[in-house]
């Protein structure tokens, strides 16, 4: 395997839920490893639909998705999901068990590993969600921060080297983003490569190291945050706004208060070394 | 906690996670509650049957940690069916005086015998016994735990595994249920008989569409994390101490001890 070969493409994936309209139309995306990528566009735009293809749970009408260079066709396609895990945009969606500990095990379960590495697994997905006290629980009775926590250690105790988040910081209260914000700054830092969907801009500008923006089942614009937040004909096809950060930035240029060959500065503390 | 529900399924479910006998081994319990319940109605006897009812509550209270005031707050329920069935049993209608006992109503007579009234009072008690047995159960034992008892009993797969995700839909439902219910009474969907006839029709339809997109997303979620047609999840080990099996032998024996003992002063 040469070094740089990328952990997950898409190549020319094409899908139709109906067989008339193209959700995804020929995607081609290549993520590299421990990339933080931000997937951009519009409600209905296909990011939902790339997650489950990149997954494995669709297959595609056209194209195909290669783990590591390789192919996954026909029956290896349900291999994907072992390496590549999703975080469903809503928890209620994503939890099956009644007990949290269960939840959590489910993954594990079905990857058919021994009792004692499932039990190891779950432990360490806990801890790390800080879900310990929680564990014989069951999901009805947990609020939707920590329901949300249940659904990323579901995938943790997966342990996939690709974690697919759908919009996590949706329905999340601020100490829920910020939570959730520390919780990415980790797994990151273990090395777990991260694809987030989003709306929201100024996290995916702050966050990511690489951004993609799609409009109608395509990929229009692919690049680093400034790049893409750059990209007027991007923003305007998929109806995205620039991240507040990045405007106030252009407006100090404009007036030519920071220097205007600095790059744009992704929180409020680095914007004010910057002006003094 | 998101919310402390005081009725329905929610005091019943959260009952059991916060019993005190819930790391008693659910197998075990499941045994202790059957055989006490055989032994119930095997005995045929008010004084086993009341040791039965008297000592079940005894354990929840003790053991459980159940106040007793919500014990037999949940007693009740059963307790009204019963009370109903027995009165059928404790009491006969005729045209003519008739009985031990009985009241002159203006076209037939109420009558009742002292045989009759002990044959109901020994047949509440029984059935009480017998409710108390499955309520050691019930109230001790999570929905969760109680398919893997069934599981191990080998029940077919399919039926376990379905009661699982019906157990976790009962909860998803009855959530969604309830935010439509808000949101409907917050446009005056309640106000009078006829709005509320339609605003049920209106969420029940709803709940109906929502259960069946709900469906497809679990099952996307479910392949999702390599799901291949069995349900299975990690099952906490609750060991099985030897105390236990020694106390159930103890009162096992003492009931029947007691019905012995009962059988030969009545005879």
């Amino acid at each position: 395997m040469a070094v740089d070969t990328p952990v997950l493409q898409a190549r020319g994936l094409c899908f139709s839920y109906d067989g008339r309209t193209n959700a995804l139309d020929s995607v081609s995306l290549d993520i590299r490893a421990g990339e933080r990528l931000a997937v951009l566009g519009q409600n209905g735009a296909g990011k939902s639909t790339l997650f489950l293809c990149l997954n494995g749970v669709l297959a595609p009408t056209a194209g195909e998705v290669l783990l590591h260079g390789q192919p996954m066709r026909g029956k290896r396609r349900r291999a994907l999901c072992a390496q590549v895990g999703i975080v469903f945009q809503q928890a209620d969606d994503q939890i099956i068990a009644s007990t949290v500990a269960g939840e959590v095990s489910f993954g594990p379960m079905n990857l058919r590993l021994p009792r004692d590495e499932v039990v190891r697994r779950v432990d360490r997905a806990l801890d790390c969600m800080e879900l310990q006290p929680l564990r014989s629980r069951p999901p009805h009775e947990l609020s939707g921060g920590e329901k949300k926590r249940v659904t990323i250690a579901d995938i943790l105790a997966m342990e996939s080297e690709v974690i697919l988040f759908d919009e996590p910081g949706a329905s999340l209260d601020p100490a829920g983003e910020a939570r959730l914000e520390g919780v990415l700054e980790r797994l990151s830092g273990a090395g777990k490569t991260l694809v987030i969907a989003t709306h929201d801009m100024g996290f995916a500008f702050r966050w990511a190291t690489r951004a993609v923006v799609f409009s109608g089942g395509r990929l229009i614009a692919d690049g680093t945050p400034e790049e893409v937040f750059r990209n007027e004909a991007a923003l305007a096809a998929a109806h995205l706004k620039k991240p507040a950060m990045l405007e106030v930035f252009e407006l100090l240029r404009a007036r030519g208060l920071v220097p205007a060959d600095a790059p744009c500065p992704k929180t409020p503390a680095a914007l004010e070394r910057l002006l003094k | 906690m998101a919310r402390s529900h005081a009725h329905g399924a929610y005091a019943i479910d959260r009952l059991t996670h916060d019993s005190g006998m819930g790391g008693w081994n659910p197998a075990f319990k499941a045994v202790l509650a059957l055989g006490t319940l055989v032994i119930c109605l095997a005995a045929d006897c008010m004084a086993v049957s009341l040791a039965v009812i008297v000592s079940l509550a005894a354990l929840q209270r003790v053991k459980g940690g159940l106040p007793l005031g919500t014990y037999l707050g949940l007693l009740r329920v059963p307790l009204v069916f019963l009370l109903l069935g027995c009165l059928a049993v404790a009491f006969d209608l005729s045209r003519a005086p008739a009985g031990d006992w009985y009241v002159g109503l203006r076209w037939f007579y109420v009558c009742t015998t002292a045989g009759q009234l002990a044959a109901a009072a020994a047949l509440l008690l029984k059935a009480l016994g017998a409710v108390s047995a499955m309520y050691l159960l019930a109230l001790t034992t999570t929905a969760s735990e109680l398919t893997g008892v069934l599981r191990r009993a080998h029940l077919p797969p399919l039926l376990c595994e379905l009661m699982y995700l019906i157990y976790r839909f009962i909860f998803v439902l009855l959530d969604t249920h309830e935010r439509m219910h808000t949101a409907a009474d917050a446009r005056l969907g309640w106000r009078d008989f006829r709005t509320a006839c339609r605003s049920f029709g209106g969420v029940a339809g709803n709940l109906l569409v929502l259960a069946l997109r709900k469906s497809r997303v679990y099952d996307d979620a479910m392949d999702a994390r390599g799901y291949d047609g069995t349900l299975c999840f990690l099952e906490e080990d609750k060991p099985l101490r030897r105390v236990q099996l020694v106390w159930t032998a103890v009162f096992w024996a003492a009931l029947l001890l007691l019905r012995l003992v009962a059988r030969q002063k009545g005879a």
